[in-house]
């Protein structure tokens, strides 16, 4: 396919998956405040930190991170914060909108459907009267429409871009929550009672409350809570899982066996990060945890540069992964 | 009268004009009878939500044009107005006729004037004036374009006059812009009005982009099994973009920008993700002074370096060719009945309007003491941008437009303003229809088994009160148009 196209098809894919992703650790965040009497500052923080906004944030002058309301109206509403949820929707229906010959009728529908209700006064009544319902609407949107390009595109080069995309954003994702998370607990060194929220907390970020629980049958420690999210092979929003999924679209649009084609470099470096990834299984060190997650942070994010210069036409050079459109 | 009132219950034309819809005395046209009566089933308040449910439709589909001044491209929704524009069964075959005619005959002439000019030398037509044509490209004349048509895709404007006789007001043979509203204006009478459409027995037009698809394979230089065609956009923020991706996303081809497309050895590849792939047929929706910045506009980034020596040699087919400009000038438009004789040797079935060329000695004296009387139109101009329409104009327009018509004669015609016939329309602030002059626009699609005209086309309306003016840059909107199907035999 056009490697334009790829392009926004790939972008497309990250953006919605950020979306989610940010909706999901407002909304999850929120309740962590309300269930723990915890200086907010210690409940908020990391998700400015997530959202790699800080110094952003900081000189954005509302830069407290104590109070709840601020963090969700710079994450949720503000047009200068790249990462807030409107500036991430408006970016991917720009990607959409770029290739409406390639997304399918009802993926245009959907997610413009959602554009147009966050711009309107009716999100505001929401977001005022009903914050619990103005995040879980924004999750269900951005799930329903994963389903529905599943369920309405040709399963071709345009969705395996997509989906690489969403793949690579979530392992990032899930990488950042754990690892910034992981450090505030420690910072607070607290009691076995509250340490268990947060955590719970942090496994509800990432949509692995029940999953864990099925799995561990109600043992939350932090060591289970960490391994579990980077390493779980059948929980789909692990490190591990993403990474895996991301090979296999990869491979989709450049079989292995077809070494000629342009990538072979992206191919090498992400089926190499996939395999450490799976390898860490056998003996989950939690002590370093930081540096391990770090280490995903980073090759996810050089990964996707060097797919930019080979495959999505970016030039070369380190400032690939910020030609996102 | 209050809001239960049914919608067409004291609908009044206007005196001295056609009326689509209701005779001079106020009665239904007898081929619309069904339609009408169905439509005044419908009471005002009832219609208002209808009318409400298209717009917000047209909003949530993102069916909107990007307005130019603004950078960042500000989308807009094209002002559609939900009481359909008919057209009989009998009438449309009269059209129908004269369109394929028509261009046919266009066809012809721009294929003459690319080649050995037997209709300049024979001074059938003024030599000087039709070169002096922007649009005419001297360093295009001798190609002969692969699968031998220029004209793929035409729109051709028409009006109709009080009398009812249906008269050519310009054509489009350029890049004709709209075809995507013609479908999804049909796409909301289904959704909101299923009762009136169907009582109507109207031709479906969503067999379009099929046809335009077969027709661009039709010229292709290679097999149509093999041919790989794209459609070629300015990008998103270009003011058609909605229309651009409608084409090829209802065709099933690829959207693509000049920077996807290179040339090597006179043949243009795109960039694709497994390395480059070779391009057949392009239906190009980009201006043809962009298209290559080596013949065009050396000073342009835009275009496809080479392109046009591919085009050339018959390696790609562009659709529509570049240099059709000069068949829809509007200082030739009053020719265009003698190159239909020229041409096919047969009397034009189309009327057209009375018009005066400044160019001509005779004419132009007759503009310049008439002003007040005659819309005058720079010839190079479109979208309604550059006219002066007499009879609505200050004192001081006209002596500007008198001297701006002695200094460069050949940049302007003159015509008599016609009485455009009106169409009951949605009046938002009033809750109720009123009579607005209305154009239409066919669509005819040409490939290499010969024309075929869309049964329907773009209406355009003009929404304020008293205008004559249907572009949407200047407040027209759009209805969708039904052409009747012939009756059963």
């Amino acid at each position: 396919m056009i490697s334009r196209v790829a392009d926004h098809c790939f972008w497309l894919g990250r953006y919605l998956e950020r979306v989610e992703s940010t909706a999901r650790v407002l909304g999850v965040t929120r309740n962590l405040a309300l269930d723990v009497g915890l200086n907010p500052r210690h409940v908020w923080l990391p998700v400015i930190i997530v959202s790699g906004e800080q110094a952003r944030y900081a000189e954005s002058g509302q830069g407290r991170t104590d109070d709840g309301e601020r963090v969700q109206d710079y994450m949720t509403w503000d047009d200068k914060n790249p990462s807030s949820i409107v500036c991430s929707l408006s970016a991917a229906r720009d990607n959409a909108r770029s290739i409406r010959e390639v997304v399918s009728l009802e993926t245009w529908e959907a997610l413009n459907a959602l554009y147009l209700w966050m711009g309107s006064p009716r999100a505001r009544v929401e977001w005022r009267e009903d914050r619990h319902a103005f995040y879980r609407r924004i999750r269900t949107s951005m799930q329903s429409l994963q389903g529905i390009v599943r369920g309405t595109m040709l399963f071709d080069d345009a969705m395996h871009f997509m989906l690489l995309g969403t793949m690579l954003e979530r392992a990032g994702q899930t990488a950042r929550i754990l690892d910034v998370h992981h450090h505030a607990f420690q910072a607070l060194g607290s009691h076995e009672v509250i340490e268990t929220a947060l955590w719970l907390a942090l496994l509800r970020a990432c949509s692995g409350f029940e999953p864990f629980m099925k799995v561990h049958r109600g043992r939350v420690t932090p060591a289970a809570v960490a391994r579990f999210l980077v390493v779980d092979p059948i929980f789909p929003r692990s490190v591990r899982f993403a990474l895996r999924a991301a090979v296999s679209r990869f491979e989709r649009l450049r079989p292995p066996e077809q070494a000629d084609l342009p990538g072979s470099r992206s191919a090498a470096r992400l089926r190499a990060l996939a395999d450490w990834v799976a390898a860490l299984d056998k003996d989950f060190d939690v002590a370093g945890l930081h540096e391990l997650l770090t280490h995903v942070v980073d090759e996810t994010a050089a990964i996707a540069g060097v797919i930019g210069t080979e495959l999505l036409g970016y030039a070369e050079g380190p400032a690939a992964e910020m030609s996102a459109q | 009268m209050d809001a239960a009132t049914p919608l067409l219950s004291d609908y009044a034309g206007l005196p001295g004009t056609w009326d689509e819809l209701f005779t001079s005395s106020g009665a239904p046209r007898p081929a619309f009878r069904r339609a009408i009566d169905a439509l005044d089933a419908h009471s005002r308040a009832g219609f208002a939500v209808c009318q409400g449910l298209a717009e917000r439709a047209l909003l949530d589909q993102g069916v909107t044009f990007s307005v130019y001044s603004d950078q960042r491209g500000t989308e807009k929704i094209f002002p559609f107005c939900l009481v359909p524009r008919m057209v009989s069964a009998a009438d449309w075959a009269t059209l129908e006729r004269g369109l394929l005619q028509r261009v046919r005959a266009l066809e012809l002439f721009l294929a003459d004037l690319y080649g050995d000019q037997h209709i300049l030398r024979d001074g059938t037509l003024p030599a000087e004036l039709v070169l002096a044509s922007k649009s005419w490209f001297p360093q295009l004349q001798g190609v002969r374009p692969v699968g031998g048509v220029r004209i793929h895709i035409a729109g051709i404007d028409l009006v109709r006059d009080p009398q009812g006789t249906w008269r050519v007001l310009e054509d489009n043979l350029r890049t004709p812009s709209g075809v995507s509203y013609v479908l999804e204006n049909r796409i909301l009478s289904k959704r909101v009005i299923p009762d009136v459409l169907d009582a109507a027995r109207v031709e479906p037009v969503d067999a379009y982009p099929g046809r335009l698809a077969e027709s661009l394979r039709s010229v292709s230089p290679v097999d149509p099994g093999e041919t790989s065609a794209v459609v070629l956009t300015p990008g998103p923020y270009n003011s058609a973009y909605f229309e651009h991706s409608f084409l090829a996303r209802t065709m099933g081809l690829e959207l693509v920008q000049a920077a996807d497309l290179f040339t090597e050895g006179d043949r243009v590849f795109c960039r694709t993700t497994r390395g480059p792939r070779p391009v057949h047929v392009i239906y190009r929706r980009i201006d043809e002074t962009y298209l290559d910045p080596e013949v065009f506009r050396a000073d342009s980034l835009l275009g496809v370096p080479g392109i046009m020596r591919a085009w050339a040699k018959g390696n790609v087919a562009l659709a529509n060719a570049p240099g059709n400009g000069v068949a829809d000038d509007k200082a030739v438009y009053p020719f265009v009945p003698d190159i239909v004789r020229y041409y096919l040797s047969e009397e034009p079935l189309l009327a057209q309007l009375d018009t005066w060329v400044c160019a001509r000695e005779e004419d132009r004296r007759y503009v310049v003491d008439h002003l007040g009387e005659l819309v005058v139109k720079a010839v190079d101009e479109a979208g309604g941008y550059g006219m002066l329409m007499g009879p609505q104009a200050t004192k001081a327009q006209i002596d500007e437009f008198r001297q701006r018509v002695l200094a460069e004669p050949r940049k302007y015609i003159a015509q008599k303003r016609l009485e455009l016939s009106t169409c009951p329309t949605w009046v938002e602030g009033r809750g109720r229809v009123e009579p607005r002059r209305v154009d239409l626009r066919p669509y005819i699609l040409n490939g290499r088994d010969g024309p075929w005209v869309l049964p329907g086309g773009l209406t355009r309306v003009a929404l304020t009160e008293g205008s004559y003016v249907v572009n949407s840059s200047q407040g027209g909107g759009s209805k969708d148009t039904w052409v009747q199907k012939p009756e059963a035999a």
